[in-house]
């Protein structure tokens, strides 16, 4: 069920206001987010302002634009003018854009109810909020686990009854992964649907924003307000809305792809829980059909040397000399940004660059970055082949459930394998959900992957929806009453 | 495998220090990291992509037409100590 | 030992596009500092970068007059490196797929300055050291430029100077650029080696960088030729690095400061989408292009027979030349029309800007209209003249200052009347002029004039005068 419907419902039949409402998730956070760190700043002088707004225009009988009043967050990589957005990073502490973000300019307009900017791993780069300034954000589920990253706080935002929806970015994962492990659904739409215009560039060609939310019919709510066409975005190229009508259309005779490496080596729960899925929608009468993904084991290096080159070039602004951190000894211009820049970014942060700067370096561009663009849009090519013969690919969202606080891995390479399933949407731009499909034997939320072709958000969102309705919501949150 | 070198050249070139005490766990990390990204060398893909785009998009314009620029009190807004409305670097601080 | 000069340029054409390339910031020179500023060309985190469309056009307009070939698809790189005055640490450029390419420039001699390339690209912001401080100024940031690259194939300073005025000309008739080095709209770096006389193999270069003036350019490449040749002599090797020119000094210097291995880590702008030209569009270009110096030049001299030297006075200045145009239509003697620009009008615009505006006020047609009655010789020179100043004065027609009656000219009935009057009249001057004083023939003339009030032909009155004393 809507939580954004319900809502606007209440609120325009006046059984609570839309001051009501904004205060008691202030009040939620007020209670929560001390454990939870799922915000870095709350807004709440803004937000009662704009619900004030909300609710003169219920007074005035007006009817309520699609997001209207509604509660949401921010991951405080996308811009809000006269509002600080950090990126989690020492280096942006203090900074305060002087435009807005362009889907905060469309939610703005919508009178939308910011509650304030949440927490995410420095500049996007991680997966468990671990690398943020304001450490780590845990699983309102199970506070002994993580929230997962990057967009960890917008989960927790939501997970915890902070917020209504949270807003994310998804540059390899970071949407998906965190909804998986809080229990929620996250979308991360086609590239190029929703204007990248404000949001803090980690890597240019992957970054795609998103909601993350309780149900499937609030993404698509979500999704058709954010999905247009943005002029100051060169690679915008908008998209139909209506999504919100089309996911309850039926599923009958979908194909339904399945690709066997994304099940080798998952745990276990994950595994019984995704098997039980596939029954399920096999139950509906959709058709399940395996393929192969041979490139499948490059999709990671290809991942990482492009977003790690892309970061190495997009953070080579952060100077010190316009905005951001600044030391307080050097001894001329050169020293100062190197030390700016050294003390501003985090180990992990840094440790991107310094790769991305060695994938592009003069003598290794051809074997890295060449090398991976040539692949990715081999991989790419793959995609299109498959959904020739598909509606849409199913796959765990992450090969496991949360982790354990403070039990975060430590390789590299493991780390980066948990990505597997949700980056090569992100290498080939495709819309992909995670929805909520089961637990794990502590209990902890299983999340099921649906990747669609590209533009076709709608297919994605109507099979998730339509998975939400055959096992009757169970895997969705209680409804918590307000 | 990256040498010690390299490390230091690319720190260089990205305006980044690399402390002594941290350069070999960088270091070995990093090692882990491209030789692990170099099973990309085994596979054959030698397809020319430097025009290919995700969504095939081109062409995307500006017209040639002015709008007003931003007050300089914004432009100038997240850093202290400008003069005159210049941004300004100071030759060395306790340097 | 005889040495050559061997130099390649890469020139920086600033184009007068309203807005900045990839922000719709004004490009207008100067202003307070940081005053023509916006969010994305201050390359604030999370903004994004649209290619304004007519620098493409610009770049494709500017690449036709060059004899360059157009590329149907381009695309824009990043060029990554941090200094101050480039507020992303990357410059939006075109790495190995340039817009045009493969040009030329012919120089009077007949040799072609072959072009390499000409690519789309941003302009940097502006760095002021101040003891030791530096103050940055961001307005020129993203003000869109051209980089126009030429194979080494000049061999002297002469050359490089022609080509550059020939650059700058062409620019400027093609209105993609108003070239005003002085305010840096056009730059440039040289590349320069030595080698000895008759070798095959290019000498190490040096590049001096960003150099603004022709008289510059030329103080700079010879001091470098001269700086490499000592060293070649003197059995040494020279360094190639990047060096800049000091002109109060006149000498060049190596640029420390960039001696960091550069490492631009060129890669595609995943911000910005492909550029696509179709032919149609190429097309459409190359006729709106005007007539360019060269070619008018060749018309000029060889179909309106004006000497080199005017011509080339006429062109050099765009509007200059379409003033003459439109001045010398129907005249037959377009040298007339060209003389009186070059002295009188030319006069009335002391400065190059006013030349490069062909700031008078009298219209083009008016002049015409003086020429023609002079070509037909119904006034004099004396009275064109005259009534020029009048007209460039007040930008009226002829016509406010010679009248009807005067425009008509002196029907020969007419002057031969007055003749006989002046010959009857002068007894004593004819008698002095055949007694062998040609001074005294003077007065006779003088006296026509008189009666005519200028408006005589004093050649044809000669003639007749000549004729009556013969007769009588
Ligand atoms: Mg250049
Ligand atoms: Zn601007």
């Amino acid at each position: 069920m809507s939580k954004i419907k319900k809502l606007q419902k209440l609120l325009e039949s006046k059984e609570i206001t839309c001051a009501e409402l904004t205060e008691r998730y202030l009040q939620n956070i007020e209670r929560q987010n001390k454990t939870i760190n799922a915000y870095i700043k709350v807004t709440a002088e803004e937000a009662l302002e704009t619900a004030k707004k909300v609710d003169e225009k219920i007074a005035a009988g007006e009817k309520l634009m699609p997001l209207e009043g509604i509660p949401m967050s921010l991951k405080d990589n996308i811009s809000t003018k006269g509002i600080e957005t950090t990126c989690c990073s020492k280096m942006l502490q203090g900074y305060c854009p002087i435009y807005d973000a362009s889907v905060w300019e469309s939610l703005k307009n919508q009178n939308s109810v910011l509650l304030g900017k949440t927490n995410m791993d420095e500049f996007a780069m991680g997966s468990s909020c671990e690398t943020s300034i304001f450490g780590v954000t845990l699983n309102p589920r199970n506070t002994d686990y993580v929230a997962g990253g990057s967009s960890g706080g917008a989960a927790a935002s939501v997970a915890g009854d902070m917020a209504v929806f949270g807003i994310g970015s998804d540059t390899g994962g970071s949407i998906r992964q965190p909804a998986s492990f809080c229990g929620l659904v996250g979308f991360k739409p086609t590239y190029g649907t929703v204007s990248r215009y404000g949001l803090i560039a980690y890597a240019s060609s992957l970054d795609q924003i998103g909601p993350i939310t309780g149900s499937v019919e609030d993404a698509a709510i979500i999704y058709d307000c954010l999905s247009s066409y943005d002029p100051k975005d060169s690679t915008s190229v908008g998209s139909k809305t209506g999504t919100r009508d089309k996911i309850k259309d039926s599923i009958k005779g979908m194909k339904i792809g399945i690709i066997q490496e994304f099940f080798d080596g998952i745990n276990k729960d994950v595994k019984s829980s995704l098997e039980e899925a596939i029954r399920v929608y096999q139950d509906a009468g959709t058709q399940i059909v395996p393929f192969e993904m041979p490139k499948l084991n490059a999709v990671l290096p290809v991942y990482f040397i492009i977003s790690c080159a892309e970061a190495s070039s997009n953070l080579g602004r952060y100077d010190g000399i316009r905005y951001g951190y600044t030391s307080d000894a050097y001894k001329d211009i050169n020293e100062m940004i190197c030390k700016n820049r050294s003390e501003g970014f985090g180990k992990e942060v840094q440790r991107r660059i310094l790769l991305g700067t060695y994938a592009l370096s003069s003598g290794k561009y051809d074997a890295y970055y060449k090398k991976a663009q040539s692949l990715r849009y081999s991989i790419i090519r793959d995609f299109k082949k498959i959904f020739e013969n598909c509606d849409l690919i199913l796959t765990p969202s992450v090969p496991v459930t949360a982790y354990k606080k403070g039990q975060a891995l430590v390789d590299p390479i493991e780390i980066y394998m948990m990505d597997i399933c949700t980056v090569p949407a992100n290498i080939a731009g495709l819309p992909a959900v995670s929805v909520p499909c089961g637990f794990d034997e502590n209990n902890l939320p299983i999340g099921m992957q649906l990747i669609g072709n590209n533009f076709e958000d709608y297919k994605v969102l109507n099979a998730a929806y339509q998975f939400e309705k055959l096992t009757g919501e169970s895997f969705l949150r209680p409804e918590v009453e307000i | 495998m990256i040498t010690k070198e390299e490390v230091l050249r690319i720190a260089k070139i990205a305006k980044l220090y690399v402390k002594d005490d941290e350069a070999d766990r960088l270091i070995e990390d990093m090692s882990t990291i491209i030789d692990y990204a170099d099973a990309i060398n085994a596979i054959v893909e030698d397809r020319d992509v430097e025009f290919d785009d995700i969504n095939n998009i081109a062409n995307a314009y500006n017209e040639d037409v002015v709008l007003p620029s931003y007050d300089r009190d914004e432009i100038l807004k997240n850093r202290e100590g400008g003069e005159n409305g210049y941004f300004l670097v100071r030759k060395s601080l306790r340097g | 030992m005889s040495y050559e000069l061997v130099a390649g340029l890469e020139t920086h054409v600033e184009l007068s596009t309203k807005a900045k390339i990839f922000c719709q910031c004004t490009t207008e020179f100067g202003g307070d500092p940081n005053t023509h500023c916006c969010p994305i060309c201050m390359g604030m985190p999370g903004t994004l970068p649209k290619l304004n469309k007519k620098v493409v056009e610009y770049a494709v307009k500017a690449g036709l007059a060059t004899n360059c070939k157009i590329r149907n698809v381009s695309k824009m790189d990043r060029k990554n490196y941090t200094y101050p005055d480039l507020p992303k640490a990357y410059q939006i450029s075109q790495f190995d797929k340039p817009i045009c390419y493969d040009g030329y420039i012919k120089l009077s001699s007949g040799k072609n300055i072959r072009i390499n390339r000409i690519h789309i690209e941003e302009d940097a912001g502006k760095l002021i050291h101040e003891g030791g401080d530096t103050y940055i100024d961001y307005n020129r940031g993203g003000v869109p430029l051209i980089e126009i690259v030429t194979e080494p194939d000049f061999r002297s300073i002469d050359e490089v100077i022609e080509y550059l005025e020939k650059l700058r000309l062409i620019m400027k008739y093609i209105g993609v650029s108003d070239v005003k080095m002085q305010e840096g709209s056009l730059r440039c770096d040289v590349n320069i080696s030595a080698r000895k006389k008759g070798d095959e193999k290019f000498g190490t270069r040096t590049e001096i960088k960003n150099m603004n003036s022709l008289n510059f350019i030329a103080k700079a490449m010879e001091y470098e030729f001269n700086r490499h040749v000592d060293i070649l002599e003197s059995g040494g090797v020279i360094d190639q690095e990047t060096r800049r020119y000091d002109s109060a000094l006149n000498i060049t210097e190596s640029m420390r400061d960039k001696e960091d291995e550069d490492d631009y880590r060129y890669f595609r702008d995943p911000d910005l989408v492909n550029i696509i030209i179709s032919e149609e569009e190429i097309n459409k270009l190359k006729v709106e292009l005007p007539q360019l110096p060269d070619k008018k030049l060749d018309i000029f001299m060889n179909e309106y027979g004006l000497p080199k030297d005017d011509a080339d006075l006429l062109i050099k200045y765009k509007k200059i030349a379409e003033y003459f145009e439109e001045a010398s239509k129907g005249i037959k003697n377009k040298k007339l029309v060209s003389n009186y620009i070059l002295s009188q009008v030319y006069r009335r615009m002391p400065t190059d800007s006013d030349k490069e505006e062909c700031s008078v006020s009298l219209p083009p047609k008016y002049l015409g209209e003086l020429i023609s009655l002079l070509e037909n010789k119904k006034i004099n020179s004396s009275m064109a003249s005259q009534a020029l100043e009048k007209m460039l004065d007040t930008g009226k027609p002829v016509s406010e200052f010679i009248s009807k009656k005067d425009m008509e000219g002196i029907d020969e009935g007419l002057l031969r009347e007055i003749c006989l009057r002046a010959v009857d009249e002068n007894k004593e001057a004819v008698e002095s002029y055949l007694g062998g004083k040609e001074k005294a023939f003077g007065a006779i003339i003088g006296y026509i004039m008189k009666e005519t009030r200028g408006k005589a032909d004093p050649q044809k009155a000669a003639e007749i005068v000549k004729e009556i004393i013969k007769t009588s």
